[in-house]
């Protein structure tokens, strides 16, 4: 800028200068020969102070809010707080109130409301976990039409007379069979009862496992710790541990690959439709109404397994699927597939067994394993020269697998089979909802830890959608309602946290701002902060002159 | 009548050459087949065709049961409702001038790089599209390639080149819509074949597979993998879904011979050179090197690095899983126990399960020296040679010229030659002309080259240009089909990596229409795909975004500089402003300097 300065900027530097030759000559007489300007007019000078402020205004009414409105990550709101609650188990006690009728046929109308209500006693005594909660009633006398109460009820009791005080579960409907000796109806007055005490010891025990599986998935999760149970020992938390982590993740449809592997060329054909419609198909369809299968089957020959050995360690025993060139690739589509692999070939497993707690069959034991979240494999061994596996040769595999399948689905382990599965309805239920509260806490946490991180809209509205199904799942859990709410929760709690675009711009380094806004920031910040500068410098200037100069006019 | 004879021999060779592809529908009872056909070719090269097949029945196919179907495979066209599917996976050219007519009549070929077309079951484009976008990205996990990069920019729908192979029930007809894919840039590589391999029932451990590895077969001249998936029903018997794995690939014998771990060629001594002796210079320290179809002599394990191992016990076993295309006079050694089926010009082998293959060829004896073409068959002719080229220079426009000639004498050919070009190539339609060479005006009226021409044009990073143009050849003529095209410019995000390198620009597909079409005859007689071409846009310098940047905004900050202290200074007279700049701080600096000199001297 070869402009001259304003007169006045720059009061100490009066040394003389090379600017022309007769300036010379003056300048060396001494700095006081320097002719002054003429003194501006007053609206000039009013004139540069509003050019300076418009330009100035310009830049914070106008560029400032522009820049910042087009840079800015956009962020949706998202109810931080009520997320952390979620997370923290605040917004939400899992309870689970559990109908019990008692079918007392045989007993008065009014024993039997004793005989009620002194195992309700009982029970509570008994029972240390809030969350978990058994409720008994009276079922309708037979011949009146059921209740809706009476179909949620997860158990029925069927007090019998007998000789002496047993329990047996049906097998086929969740029914517990009580008999009891003569003498054990407590009368009306009678504060305690044997046959109550029994009966509430039976209940316990048939609900133990699912007590135990229910408090664990509530330990492991952040709940606050008043809604825990307190008796939890080490080794059945470990079991717990083991189970939780073999099974799959809950998912509406599974997919059911079973693979023939072969090391040599036979056999090459397997009759596992036949085997599958005997052997799988009863407990399939028990299951239908909490997952669907989808089934299909292949032959692979000349399968290496990925261990060499003869004898397999339980070392081995991991790396036994030759991931590399078995085609055991997942399905496509959403449904997590579970494989079910008969290795023919002539390995065995060294020592007795690798997984004890699953030898529900001796037989079996020492053929097969169970691999967590993937499947099972079978070893199979045949006489040389079998072309062909029949369904009768088949049988072992597919009950190994069957029982199998019911552990990778996270099934308890005892109790008959239609308690069995309406336990692990509320087990899953339960995961679903622990789950899809985490899931939202940490996306909460991710949202206050990345400030840079854009959140678009749809993440909300996933964040909305599942806070009202963890809501609702929660109002009606225990029942096939609540797991449904709880499924489509944990589905939009994990679409909104793996949503794609928050991943593109988290990125964005700071050198690389600095390197696109100085070119052009800096040179047009230095005339326009230099100008405010001087027009201040030069104000107060003026004020100063103008008070000496009214001083010297009162002076006068 | 000497021309004709090549044209004969050639309907007898495409006869007897290739009989699974004519006997493809007669053999589809059999669950499983594989065979390899090799094949001498002139200039020292050998053609090894592999075909694997394998069929399911439909029933079996819906209900899940795999035997040996790839589960792998039938899962994707179950999910992505897939009638028919062709995936080709290519690498180098055929030269078919020195070659002769392809192998499967080019059925079994794709252009360089990946090529895929299916015929979805879908009602409305909306629902195609989305079941082809599930189909490239499922193919693209399975196969390990680019395939999910097939794109709509990259997606045709051709309307006159293909028609389905299989049979379609009528009723299905009307809702299958026939999409096309290609990707000329992928690079076909090993991690394509070994899951090729895997959906073989006996994998690489059994029968012909053996001789498949990726060194060899990567190695090759020509190679091509193909894939083929149709429904194939049989007269009075279940439908089944029948997929064909075939892999045709053409060695150097030379080249193949050399041992793995030195291969690097060496010269020859002189007395190991073979020479043309009728040349009239040759003489003791001059040779002009002899035609090397004098040198085919291999074996097996020569040429794969290894023999073959038994054969796959699923196979039917009534096909020789190896079959040898040389003359009669030719001697063939194998090892014992090989039983030798020998027919016309075609010697097939069987061999029991456990034992291995290996077969001998020794050099041609001295009775074959009296013609050269003894020693192998002689190539056929194909119905039409095409070659296509870029024409024009600079970085604006350029044009496309495709020379087709059709070798036969006295037949001409009709075909369909289809382009699918991307969408940064913008052809101009009004230039496009076809010409006989020799004859310098385009072609009379009467008899016109083109018949019909099908285009779509493109839609700028939307969809790329499909043209079908629909043209006959008179007999023994070449023919110039030309066009020219208009390059954009792309944006910034744009340009590939090694953007430098060019834009590959797609084989174009030609598909010779079956004249006996009206009986049973295929639709398609033969097909040729082009070499693909290299179309290199004018690329920017990559850091020109931080350039412009820098660049505006020095202006802008010049600009707004000027102005702005032009309207917020004072302007005086020269020698009454106030020093500033340069000289001020140089007066300053005199003045300070001044300063220490005299109290430097007061001080002396």
């Amino acid at each position: 800028m070869s402009l001259p300065q304003p007169p006045g900027d720059d009061g100490a530097a009066k040394s003389p200068g090379p600017a022309a030759g007769a300036e010379t000559v003056a300048a060396s007489s001494g700095p006081q020969a320097k002719k002054q300007p003429p003194p501006e007019k007053p609206s000039d000078v009013r004139r540069r102070s509003r050019i300076i402020l418009s330009f100035w205004l310009i830049v914070l009414c106008l560029g400032l809010p522009i820049w910042w409105q087009t840079t800015s990550i956009y962020r949706a709101d998202l109810p931080l707080h009520e997320m952390l609650e979620w997370a923290d188990g605040k917004a939400c006690r899992p309870v689970f109130p559990l109908r019990i009728n008692i079918q007392a046929d045989s007993l008065q109308d009014q024993e039997a409301q004793n005989l009620l209500r002194l195992t309700q006693h009982a029970l509570d005594d008994l029972n240390d976990f809030s969350g978990h909660h058994l409720r008994l009633q009276l079922s309708p006398p037979p011949g009146h039409p059921p209740e809706s109460s009476d179909r949620e009820s997860a158990l029925t009791i069927r007090l019998v007379p007998g000789d002496t005080a047993t329990a047996s579960l049906d097998p086929h409907e969740p029914v517990l069979d009580i008999t009891y000796p003569p003498n054990a109806i407590p009368t009306a007055t009678s504060s305690s009862s044997s046959l109550a005490t029994y009966v509430a010891g039976q209940l316990r025990s048939t609900f133990a496992e699912e007590q135990a599986t229910i408090s664990y998935l509530l330990s492991t999760s952040s709940m606050p710790s008043e809604s825990r149970p307190l008796g939890l020992s080490p080794e059945s938390a470990e079991s717990l541990a083991k189970r939780a982590t073999r099974s799959l993740k809950y998912a509406p449809t599974y997919h059911l690959t079973f693979s023939l592997f072969t090391s040599g060329p036979l056999p090459s054909s397997w009759d596992i439709g036949a085997a599958i419609a005997d052997y799988m198909k009863p407990v399939l369809t028990v299951l239908s109404p909490i997952h669907n299968f989808t089934i299909d089957t292949q032959v692979q020959l000349y399968a290496t397994p990925g261990v060499p050995n003869e004898v397999l360690n339980k070392e081995d025993l991991s790396s036994f699927v030759n991931a590399a060139e078995w085609p055991l690739s997942p399905s496509i589509g959403g449904a997590p597939t579970i494989n079910f692999v008969v290795f023919v070939g002539n390995q065995t497993i060294a020592g007795e067994r690798a997984e004890s707690e699953h030898a529900n069959t001796g037989e079996s034991a020492a053929h097969s394993w169970l691999i967590p979240q993937w499947g099972t494999i079978y070893l199979l061994p045949l006489p040389d020269g079998t072309a062909h596996l029949s369904s009768a040769a088949l049988k072992q595999p597919l009950l190994t697998f069957t029982s199998h399948l019911l552990s990778l689905l996270g099934a308890p382990r005892s109790g008959s089979l239609p308690l069995r599965l309406s336990t692990l309805g509320r087990i899953r239920s339960a995961d679903l909802l622990l789950r899809a509260s985490s899931t939202l806490g940490s996306l909460a946490r991710l949202a206050l830890a990345l400030p840079s991180i854009s959140i678009p809209s749809s993440v909300a509205d996933g964040v909305s959608t599942t806070m009202l199904h963890l809501r609702r799942a929660c109002e009606t859990l225990g029942g096939a309602e609540g797991l449904a709410h709880a499924r489509v929760a944990e589905a939009e709690a994990e679409r909104a946290f793996f949503e794609k675009s928050m991943v593109g711009q988290l990125y964005f380094p700071d050198e690389h701002k600095i390197a696109v806004y100085l070119p052009l920031l800096g040179p047009v910040a230095v005339p326009l902060v230099m100008g405010l500068i001087n027009e201040l410098r030069a104000w107060r200037r003026r004020r100063r002159e103008r008070r000496e100069r009214g001083r010297g006019k009162k002076m006068e | 009548m000497r021309q004709l004879c090549p044209a004969l021999l050639l309907s007898l060779l495409s006869l007897c050459v290739f009989p699974p592809c004519a006997a493809a529908s007669a053999s589809a009872a059999a669950d499983y087949h594989e065979q390899l056909v090799l094949r001498p070719l002139p200039l020292s090269a050998l053609l090894a065709s592999f075909n694997f097949r394998s069929n399911t029945t439909v029933s079996e196919f819906e209900s899940g049961n795999f035997r040996f179907f790839p589960r792998s495979l039938g899962q994707i066209l179950q999910h992505a409702g897939t009638r028919e599917l062709h995936l080709r996976f290519s690498l180098g050219r055929w030269d078919a001038e020195s070659w002769g007519s392809r192998p499967w009549d080019g059925a079994r070929e794709g252009g360089t790089g990946v090529e895929l077309w299916a015929w979805l079951d879908a009602d409305t484009d909306q629902e195609a599209d989305h079941k082809w976008l599930t189909l490239t990205n499922a193919l693209s996990g399975l196969f390990c390639a680019s395939l999910n990069f097939i794109d709509g920019t990259r997606t045709t729908r051709p309307v006159m080149s293909f028609e389905p192979e299989g049979d379609h029930p009528n009723t299905s007809a009307h809702s299958m819509q026939l999409l096309y894919g290609v990707l000329p840039h992928e690079v076909v590589c090993t991690e394509n074949l070994t899951p090729f391999l895997k959906l073989l029932p006996c994998k690489g451990k059994a029968g012909i597979a053996t001789l498949l590895d990726g060194h060899k077969l990567f190695d090759a001249s020509f190679q091509s993998m193909a894939i083929d998936i149709r429904p194939v029903c049989p007269p009075g018997g279940e439908c089944v879904l029948q997929i064909e794995q075939t892999i045709d690939m053409v060695l150097d014998i030379d080249r193949s011979k050399r041992p793995r771990d030195n291969p690097i060629p060496r010269s020859l001594g002189g007395h190991e050179l073979l020479c043309d002796t009728s040349k009239p210079y040759h003489s003791h320290d001059t040779c002009f090197p002899a035609d090397q179809d004098a040198n085919q002599d291999w074996s097996l394990s020569q040429i794969f690095g290894k023999s073959m191992k038994g054969t796959c016990p699923l196979a039917d076993p009534t096909v020789p899983p190896v079959c040898l295309q040389v003359p009669e006079s030719r001697a063939v050694y194998t090892i014992d126990g090989a039983v030798e089926i020998k027919s016309r010009d075609s010697r097939c082998f069987q061999i029991s399960p456990e034992s291995d293959l290996e077969l001998l060829l020794p050099p041609p004896g001295d009775e074959a020296q009296d013609g050269a073409a003894a020693d192998i068959l002689p190539p056929g002719t194909p119905p039409l040679y095409a070659e296509r080229s870029f024409t024009g220079y600079g970085q604006e426009r350029g044009g496309v010229q495709t020379i087709l000639r059709n070798p036969s004498p006295d037949t001409e050919v009709e075909f369909v030659y289809m382009e699918s070009l991307p969408w940064f190539m913008r052809i101009y339609l009004h230039t496009m002309e076809a010409r006989i060479a020799g004859h310098p005006a385009p072609s009379p009226d009467n008899h016109p080259l083109i018949q019909q021409v099908y285009y779509r044009p493109a839609l700028d990073r939307a969809r790329g240009t499909q043209l079908e143009v629909r043209m006959r050849i008179p007999p023994a003529a070449t023919v110039f089909l030309t066009y020219d095209f208009e390059k954009s410019i792309l944006r910034y995000t744009e340009y590939p990596p090694d953007a430098n390198r060019g834009f590959d620009v797609a084989a174009a597909v030609i598909t010779i229409l079956d004249p006996q079409r009206n009986g049973s005859g295929r639709f398609a007689a033969y097909t040729i795909r082009t070499t693909s071409l290299l179309c290199s846009l004018p690329t920017p310098d990559f850091s020109m975004p931080y350039n412009v940047i820098i660049f505006t905004s020095t202006a802008v900050a010049l600009a707004f500089g000027g102005m702005f202290n032009i309207m917020v200074r004072r302007f005086v007279a020269a020698d009454e402003g106030s020093e500033g700049g340069l000289g001020a701080l140089r007066g300053k600096l005199l003045g300070r300097l001044g300063a220490v000199a005299g109290r430097f001297k007061g001080n002396q």
